[in-house]
């Protein structure tokens, strides 16, 4: 019973912890401003972690989403800046994400080649367009408050980003947890052949997936663009290796070896948290990385022992 | 499980018991549940089944045997919904059917549970037995868990299988269980007709006998079986008839009481003269 608990639980127990021992330590941490900042924060990865985990559902992996963030913050970006009506802007945004995405998703399930293969020659078009967008200038300038205030507004004192953070997470959880579809999803992913012979369309269920994995990408870039007043080649490439590491660290509690989403969002804050408290305790800026890729490496590792290995880690043909 | 019933419990003490490898000729059912004629398969140059036919009964479990390269996949095939014939015509309840995909087959009735289970391994038991077909509850449509959990129970008492917890994960179900889970897949579409794909493969003594009582179950429920399978003492302890496949063609139809297990591996070994 205890190791069943701390299975589930143990991982998400320690980010408790780590929130404990940086609220003790520094003086700082508590704050509602820094508070409001780690949350603010953490939408952003939170988001684009979310698409991540949905491509991760059906066993599919999107190495792309930070590069196709990146693209659609720059299309976005350069629409608000040359002075069109910023809900198209927005429009433009969401579609380039989503367009992206399902280009993975063709390149997966049509073209049969590899998703950690597709979704980073995608990565690669997304990047290269985005610098023949930009000329590797960024935009910036003073753009109008009903885009900037689609993240920087507030909603019943609350700041609008993490409505935003609360209802796609809300909506992806009902989603996997709890529609047919969603259950679809978890079924290709869990066991691709048992799927398709129980009549479901797997291929379909892929495509969707990694569709909506760009989506998410496309919303992170639109809100990033919308907080920043700018817009840059690259601009999301930060928070990749931490989308990566949110959703294996949230791969760890309370479903222990499948990707879900509140374990993502809860890694995503834990991240933000870390990253935060050690640079409140002053830190060299390059220990994020350190224990980022120490995070990865023991998250993979997890998924890959227990009573059944995590479908993507047998993709990765990761053997024990 | 329950104790497996006598022959004379399953009514094999009235079949005929015949013994001897030939001379018996075997009148097909009243009314044929599923109606196999002139069934041809081909791949190319390769002629995996040519011109098979034969009839299977409400209620029957009929064993189909046959060596390795005799058939027997290509025809489990066609029957599932997987591949269509290259000749030949499939009736249920006299009419012809063709199937599209296995879906279509399901929902005509004909559940294939195959070799490897096809199963989800990490799924628990209510999600593998309700498998692309899942329930949903008004007003929004959300899955409605508790009742496919409590169908699940239902059908899994219905083969006297006791399992408490439905939530289980069906790879730490021992194998007899899993089969278990995979027949109530089939019960879950109300199927009328059965194919297991050798049930019994790589399971022990004690597993082999609980899939065993699971066919003697369905058959109790009127339910068809097509038993494939390599293990002859299977098919002797639980078919009312076997099959027999070699090179694609059909060389035997008869009842199996009176026949031994020996006798079966020596039909199926026993070259064409």
């Amino acid at each position: 019973m205890t190791r069943r608990i701390l299975a589930r639980y143990g991982t998400a127990l320690a980010g408790v912890g780590l929130f404990a021992i940086f609220a003790v330590t520094s003086p700082v941490f508590l704050t509602p401003d820094n508070i409001a900042l780690i949350l603010k924060e953490t939408a952003f990865l939170g988001i684009l972690a979310i698409g991540f985990t949905l491509a991760l559902v059906t066993a599919e992996i999107d190495l792309s989403v930070a590069e196709v963030a990146s693209l659609a913050a720059v299309v976005t970006g350069a629409l608000v800046h040359g002075g069109t009506d910023p809900w198209i802007a927005i429009a433009a945004g969401l579609a380039v994400g989503t367009l992206c995405g399902a280009a993975n998703g063709v390149a997966v399930t049509v073209l049969n080649v590899p998703s950690l293969i597709a979704t980073l020659g995608v990565a690669a078009i997304a990047k290269g367009l985005s610098f023949m967008l930009t000329q590797g200038v960024a935009f910036v300038g003073r753009w109008p408050a009903s885009f900037t205030g689609l993240a920087r507004g507030t909603l019943l004192g609350v700041p609008n980003l993490i409505w935003w953070l609360a209802g796609i997470g809300f909506a992806a959880w009902l989603l996997v947890k709890w529609t047919r579809l969603g259950a679809h999803l978890v079924a290709t992913g869990e066991a691709d052949e048992a799927a398709r012979l129980a009549g479901i369309r797997t291929r379909s269920m892929k495509r969707l997936a990694l569709t909506l994995a760009g989506a998410c990408a496309g919303l992170t870039a639109v809100l990033l663009a919308s907080s920043l007043s700018s817009a840059a080649p690259a601009m999301a490439n930060d928070h990749f290796l931490y989308a990566i590491a949110a959703v294996l660290l949230g791969m760890s509690m309370f479903e222990p070896g499948r990707p879900n989403i509140p374990g993502t969002l809860f890694a995503a804050f834990t991240l933000k948290v870390l990253g935060n408290g050690l640079v409140l305790l002053g830190a060299e800026y390059y220990w994020q990385d350190i224990i980022l890729g120490t995070i990865i490496l023991l998250s993979v590792a997890l998924s890959a022992t227990g009573t059944g290995k995590a479908p993507f880690v047998k993709k990765l043909n990761v053997r024990r | 499980m329950h104790a497996a019933p006598s022959a004379a419990e399953r009514g094999l003490a009235a079949s005929p018991r015949g013994r001897g490898l030939v001379g018996v000729r075997v009148s097909p059912p009243v009314t044929p549940l599923l109606s196999l004629r002139g069934i041809g398969m081909s791949y190319g140059a390769v002629t995996a089944l040519r011109d098979v036919d034969f009839d299977i009964g409400a209620g029957e479990v009929v064993a189909l045997c046959g060596d390795n390269g005799a058939g027997k996949s290509s025809l489990v095939k066609i029957l599932a919904g997987a591949q269509a014939p290259t000749a030949g015509s499939i009736a249920l309840d006299g009419a012809n059917e063709k199937f599209r995909d296995p879906q279509d087959a399901l929902r005509k009735g004909i559940a294939t549970i195959y070799q490897d289970l096809a199963v989800a391994p990490r799924l628990s038991i209510w999600q593998n037995v309700f498998l692309g077909s899942e329930l949903t509850r008004p007003p929004f449509g959300l899955l409605d868990k508790r009742r496919m959990a409590e169908m699940s129970r239902g059908f899994l008492a219905r083969l006297a299988v006791d399992i408490a917890d439905m939530e289980t994960p069906v790879e730490r179900l021992s194998g007899g269980q899993r089969q278990a889970v995979a027949i109530c897949r089939a019960l879950r579409w109300d199927a009328r007709i059965i194919i297991m794909d050798e049930p019994t493969a790589a399971l022990g003594v004690k597993e082999t006998a609980q899939v065993l009582e699971l066919i003697r179950r369905l058959q109790a429920e009127k339910h068809t079986v097509i038993l494939v399978s390599h293990a002859m003492q299977d098919v002797v302890a639980v078919a009312d008839r076997v099959v027999i496949l070699r090179g694609g063609r059909k060389v035997q139809d008869r009842p199996v009481a009176g026949l031994t297990a020996g006798d079966l591996a020596a039909m199926i070994m026993q070259r064409a003269a």
